[in-house]
């Protein structure tokens, strides 16, 4: 590398809050979304769900429904090539199980995909489904977690030979982990104390409020083009080729704005189904999800019981630390492997000992299917984790905080249980080479006010304070990479096109700052393209945290090649060397007061050197730098009724440099209301039939404006090395601690513990009375 | 069946199904500001004015809006404002994804418009109030209710013209 | 979507019920549609009673206060009619009815014609004696509200049209408050209690305890309401308060679902009854048309 960015400069666009660079299209409500805009002659689809949580489909029976005037087409399993593949988005091999085809011939969900119709309108779409005769072998349903892993007489995945199935077609394991730092049985005999707890976590949905939509069509080439609300466009783009036997580059995939993805945008949740019947009918094809739809057949975070064991001494040092973890896949297998493993690797760190002992059972059952969602198995982790050192405190007669401070991880620490657990493979290991955890307690405890609590408001409700601490990763070490290609025009702007994925979080944003800052000139000069496959360089999507730290390292690096280029075009004109050629503020400038505009130097470089400017660069991280968050509740709960009134919520968050600040403020804010609910109020109630109850925002319910506290949101910057300017993640981490914070406050309110959430009022009135029996 | 109805600030004609809601009617006709989140008035992603009132389109029958007046977004892209609404929206960085976000501007302009006729100022609490029925999964409501704050702040400089002012 | 293939608006009450009974086939009457979209009912034709002139509300001559069936919650939580009534009861339980765009359509004759167990509107009406005015073609009846509810989703009207409440006049002084549990702020009830009550010389007049979510219909728990008549508030110990609610607790007749159980939902009404109760009588005495918080 010639040179670095001038370090002495300051920066003036990483840091800055710039408008965000789609903010006022959105504002005035333009037509930007997938579903706003429909090309000419399209279809409408229905998929017709299952009835049942498990049959075989034995007959199909479409001609009833194909005699409805408006109906063009109807595909079920016997007319489609079944190739096994796996929806999750993720790097290809996917470490998730290919268990899936696009039509299966058996369901394994109410909802799973029978059928798929497509129709002149919506309405004869719909009526439609009404119309097709199906035939089923019922099968008995799991639906209960220790059920499905009892029983062996019933397999819901007995093909085979499916790839990837921990246990494939011998149980109804969908995953297993058992990793073990030092030995944990052993230390424990050694230790003071040993407390066990177990914890269980909800079935909770992502509810972006954009669902799921995809529209595809034959461009005039015969290529199928998918535009589709989708977080990994490359991703798609391979198994859909895959699946549909298609050449990569017969498929453009684009990703127009998206309404929110929170992970459950990171599965095929639908494209297959609208390539499918646009490759069989030659016409563009549009589904999208109703409300009930998303509720039962998108993804759901995975329910999970924990059992945390944990032996300490006297004086309050952590021994041992063992996590095992049983959990519900749902009816395919998306991310059972991996979301299960952050369930310790991301947490478990936080506390480092000599001994861990990390085990997963992760089950196929006939329920909708767990997959991807902010947090990816972090969220039940650090409940569980967080809600055990308070009680570990009890059971010394510690202080909580205290013993948090004393055995918190540090700069420098290492963190065994990374190299043994990566993306399904022997990961990598994580030294910490910043951490702002000490100050976010400081900052968060001061917030908060630590250690005096408020008076009550009333004579009925009690108060209390409670608190948790979090850290994530940035990407995934070792496989998490994108690329990014920088193009000076003339006039001294630039092209930035990458394929990260803006679905809302403002990334798009966030790397024109950082190309910006790289190139000496002003964000406003930046225009970017993000997520068009056939344009955009390729990058694995928005998830795990990734996109600044990962996509943002790609920019930076072909901006700086960009900027190299440039410096050698100047040096030529100005017989200097490249290293007395500095940028900043939309200047270029040279030895004896030679200087340029940006401007002056790309025309230069485009009209006399007759050279365009341009450079693509990929970015692999190879660390996963954790931010870290300590997050505080203020309670009241009602002692007789079991209400919580959540009354203020403190979060100081660690992410590096903020290379926007309000947005990572936005992140957090919008994180801290999204585990509000999985505290509180979210669940995703499933009957013993495998039925969701609550399939509707009438009785599922996510907070509104009135479910909210006084909000305080503290960000404590570090300088992370390894991250483009700095900067680590701040996506996920945010909504790891609110769920166990506002518990431990409901504790120290009413002294009881919730090892259930949510935190409903009956949850929580049942445990005061039972404390008071 | 035909409708007769003042559709944003202009006289319009309609026909659709006698069953059809005011929102699939809109986005039929090109409006798709108001937005299809939930279908069940519970998001709020689909929020229009109807006669000045805000309404959840997805379960209003457009029949309705015969002999109506039906005020969407883009109606009130000249009014002023909503102009500052937006603005204030945007620089408050209360735009994440932006699905929610037409229907938090028109909650939003609703109240202020109201406010501003009866010289009061919204608190914090009737801000929330108003945007009661439009869930937002990105933002958790600080930025967008200080950036409502922040225009309810400097509300009687803000000339009532435009759509519905009429 | 909706497969209607016609929607009819009526322009006065007995033009609805004919237009309801002039078929063919089935015929549904709508007025906000909050509830009719959201499942919408297999039939061929809709009434549309918006335009019917019964939007308003109004005090009657004789001091009665008339809520007509398709006056909007917004309406309805906002008119000073009714939030000067009892305390403005009735106001605040359409006040926390869905959201501030849902009330802006929903109706009150929705919400009773609906005959949920949980509507929101029911128990504070049954609290403040309400009756309800079903018109016919051309004629007309009332019926106190306890007897409009025959099941859930069921109630006397068959296809004539409710065309509102009235709130004697009686009663526009009584002290009265409600409470509804719900999982979040925006949240179907999990269990509503209303009380309203009179306090003449020291001593209870009338008491209503009305009780919403707790059995198939919204029920009045008149056991509870016979222990407190007539007793001196002086001699209503937070025990006798306590044990109050207790029989409440047991008139009521709730269900397990996916909400709340039985068991916490009969408990709640025990706890409610007896807070609302002991909030009323703390009260200081008042005019009568003096508000009073909930
Ligand atoms: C997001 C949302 C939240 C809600 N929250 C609540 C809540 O918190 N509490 C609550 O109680 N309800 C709630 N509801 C339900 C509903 O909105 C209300 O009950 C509302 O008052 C229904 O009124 P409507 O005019 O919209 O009814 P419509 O949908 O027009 O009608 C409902 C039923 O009543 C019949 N009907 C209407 N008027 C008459 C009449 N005058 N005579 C005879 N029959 C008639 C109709 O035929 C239909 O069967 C909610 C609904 C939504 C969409
Ligand atoms: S789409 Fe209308 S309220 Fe959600
Ligand atoms: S900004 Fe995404 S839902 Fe509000």
């Amino acid at each position: 590398m010639t040179h670095d960015r001038q370090q002495d400069a300051p920066r003036t666009e990483v840091g800055r809050n710039v408008t965000k660079i789609d903010a006022f299209k959105l504002a005035r409500g333009e037509p930007v979304f997938t579903d706003d805009i429909h090309p000419p002659g399209m279809l409408w689809a229905k998929v017709l769900g299952s009835p049942h949580a498990h049959a075989r489909v034995l007959e199909v029976d479409a001609t009833r429904a194909l005699a409805l005037p408006g109906v063009v087409d109807v595909a079920w399993h016997a007319q489609v090539k079944a190739i096994p593949h796996t929806r999750a988005g993720q790097s290809h091999p996917e470490p998730s199980p290919w268990d899936t085809v696009i039509l299966p011939p058996k369901v394994r969900f109410i909802g799973d995909r029978v059928a798929v119709v497509v129709a002149e309108t919506l309405e004869v779409a719909e009526r439609a489904l009404g119309l097709i005769d199906v035939r089923y072998e019922v099968l008995p349903a799991l639906t209960d977690m220790d059920e499905a892993l009892a029983r062996t007489d019933v397999l819901i995945h007995e093909d085979p030979d499916p790839r990837g199935i921990a246990e494939g077609g011998r149980t109804n394991v969908a995953a297993r982990i058992d990793k073990q730092v030092g030995d944990v049985e052993a230390a424990l005999k050694s230790c003071d104390h040993v407390v066990e707890r177990t914890y269980w976590l909800p079935r909770v949905q992502a509810s972006h409020i954009e669902p799921h939509v995809a529209i595809s069509w034959l461009d005039e080439d015969g290529r199928l083009v998918v535009k589709t609300s989708t977080q990994v466009p490359f991703h798609l783009r391979r198994i859909l080729a895959r699946i549909l036997e298609l050449k990569e580059a017969d498929i453009r995939v684009i990703k127009p704005r998206v309404g929110g993805g929170f992970g459950d945008k990171q599965e095929m949740v639908m494209e297959d189904l609208v390539a499918l019947m646009t490759l069989r009918t030659r016409r563009p094809v549009r589904l999208e999800f109703t409300r009930e739809e998303e509720l039962i057949c998108a993804r759901v975070r995975h329910p999970q019981r924990i059992v945390m064991t944990t032996g300490v001494m006297n004086d309050g040092t952590i021994v041992a630390n063992r996590m095992r973890v049983t959990a519900d896949t749902g009816a395919y297998g998306s991310h059972a492997l991996t979301v299960q493993g952050n369930t310790g690797q991301k947490v478990l760190p936080m506390y480092p000992c000599a001994h861990i002992h990390f085990q997963v059972t992760c089950l196929y059952t006939n329920n909708p299917i767990s997959g991807a969602f902010r947090g990816y198995g972090a969220p039940q982790g650090c409940f569980a984790l967080e809600c055990h050192i308070d009680e570990v405190a009890k059971v010394l007669g510690h202080d909580r905080l205290e013993l948090r401070r004393k055995n918190h991880i540090r700069l420098g620490d290492t963190d065994p249980l990374s190299a043994k657990l990566g993306e399904g493979k022997e990961g990598l290991v994580r030294v910490i080479r910043s951490t702002g955890l000490e100050k976010a307690i400081e900052l968060g405890c001061e917030a908060i006010g630590w250690g005096q609590r408020q008076e009550p408001t009333a004579p009925h409700l009690s108060r209390g304070l409670g608190m948790a601490l979090a850290m994530q990763g940035s990407g995934i070490a070792g496989v998490d990479w994108g690329a990014a290609t920088v193009k000076l025009n003339e006039d001294g702007s630039v092209n930035l096109a990458v394929g990260a994925t803006d679905i809302g979080q403002g990334s798009d944003t966030v790397l024109a700052q950082i190309c910006a800052e790289e190139l000496g000139i002003r964000y406003e000069d930046v225009r970017v393209l993000s997520s068009d496959t056939d344009l955009t360089p390729f990058d694995v999507g928005a998830y795990a945290s990734s996109t600044t730290y990962v996509s943002g390292g790609a920019v930076q690096k072909a901006a700086r090649a960009v900027r190299e280029q440039l410096a050698a075009i100047a040096a030529g004109r100005w017989e200097c060397t490249t290293t007395d050629v500095r940028f900043g503020e939309g200047q270029v400038s040279g030895p004896g007061g030679k200087a340029w505009t940006m401007a002056e130097l790309a025309s230069h470089a485009l009209y006399q050197a007759k050279v365009q400017p341009m450079a693509t660069a990929s970015h692999l991280s190879n660390e996963s730098p954790p931010p870290f968050a300590a997050q505080f509740a203020d309670v009241e709960v009602d002692r007789e009724t079991g209400e919580v009134f959540l009354r203020r919520f403190v979060s100081a968050v660690d992410c590096g440099t903020p290379v926007h600040p309000d947005l990572v403020l936005g992140q957090i804010e919008g994180a801290v209301a999204q585990a509000i609910g999985y505290g509180l109020f979210e669940e995703v109630i499933v009957d013993a039939a495998g039925r969701v109850r609550n399939p509707n925002f009438l009785d599922y319910k996510i907070a509104s404006a009135l479910d909210m506290p006084e909000m305080i949101t503290i960000l404590v910057p570090t300088e992370e090395p390894s991250g483009p300017f700095g900067a680590k993640a701040a996506g996920e981490v945010p909504i790891d601690g609110p769920a166990p914070a506002i518990v431990n406050a409901i504790c120290d309110a009413v002294g009881v513990r919730i090892y259930r959430i949510p935190a409903t009022p009956e949850r929580v009135w049942r445990q005061i009375k039972e404390a008071g029996e | 069946m035909r409708m007769d109805l003042t559709l944003n600030g202009r006289p319009a004609q309609w026909e659709a199904a006698p069953g059809a809601t005011l929102l699939a009617v809109l986005r039929d006709e090109g409006l798709v500001a108001a937005k299809r989140g939930c279908e069940t008035g519970d998001c709020g992603a689909c929020t229009v004015l109807l006669d000045g009132q805000p309404v959840n389109s997805c379960v209003v029958a457009a029949a309705r809006a015969h002999g109506h007046r039906v005020t969407t977004l883009e109606g009130l892209a000249d009014d002023p404002l909503m102009r500052r609404l937006q603005d204030a929206l945007v620089e408050h960085a209360g735009v994440q994804c932006g699905y929610c976000s037409p229907g938090m501007l028109v909650s939003l302009y609703h109240l202020l418009r109201a406010c501003r006729a009866e010289g009061t100022r919204p608190g914090d609490h009737a801000i929330r109030e108003a945007l009661s029925g439009n869930l937002c999964r990105c933002t958790g409501y600080v930025k967008p209710v200080a950036a409502a704050a922040a225009v309810a702040a400097a509300l009687a400089g803000i000339p009532a013209t435009g759509t519905e002012a009429r | 979507m909706w497969d209607l293939k016609e929607y009819r608006i009526a322009g006065s009450p007995g033009e609805a019920v004919a237009m309801m009974r002039r078929g063919p086939g089935k015929g549904v009457y709508i007025a906000g549609g909050t509830d009719l979209f959201l499942f919408p009912p297999q039939c061929d034709y809709a009434v549309d009673i918006n335009h019917a002139g019964l939007g308003a509300i109004a005090r009657t001559p004789d001091g009665d206060v008339f809520v007509g069936a398709a006056a909007t919650l917004h309406h309805i939580a906002t008119n000073p009619f009714v939030t000067g009534y009892a305390g403005g009861l009735l106001a605040q339980a359409a006040a926390h009815c869905g959201n501030r765009p849902v009330r802006s359509t929903a109706t009150l004759g929705g919400n009773l014609c609906n005959a949920l167990p949980s509507a929101d509107l029911a128990p504070a009406l049954l609290a403040l004696d309400a009756v309800c005015y079903i018109v016919d073609e051309d004629s007309q009846e009332s019926l106190p509200l306890e007897d409009f509810f025959e099941g859930p989703r069921r109630t006397v009207l068959g296809d004539r049209l409710l065309a509102g409440i009235a709130l004697p006049a009686a009663g526009a002084g009584w002290r009265a408050a409600a409470r509804r549990l719900t999982r979040s702020a925006e949240d179907i009830a999990l269990v509503q209690v209303a009380v309203a009550l009179s306090v003449a010389d020291g001593r209870l007049g009338a008491v209503r305890i009305a009780l919403g979510s707790v059995a198939p219909v919204p029920m009045r728990a008149m056991l509870a309401e016979a222990q407190l008549e007539g007793e001196a508030v002086a001699d209503l110990s937070p025990d006798r308060l306590a044990d109050a609610g207790l029989i409440a607790a047991s008139e009521c007749d709730p269900i397990d679902d996916h909400r709340a159980s039985a068991a916490y939902r009969r408990q709640m009404v025990g706890v409610l009854t007896r807070r609302l109760l002991a909030g009323l009588l703390a009260e200081q005495p008042r005019n009568d048309d003096q508000g009073s918080a909930a």
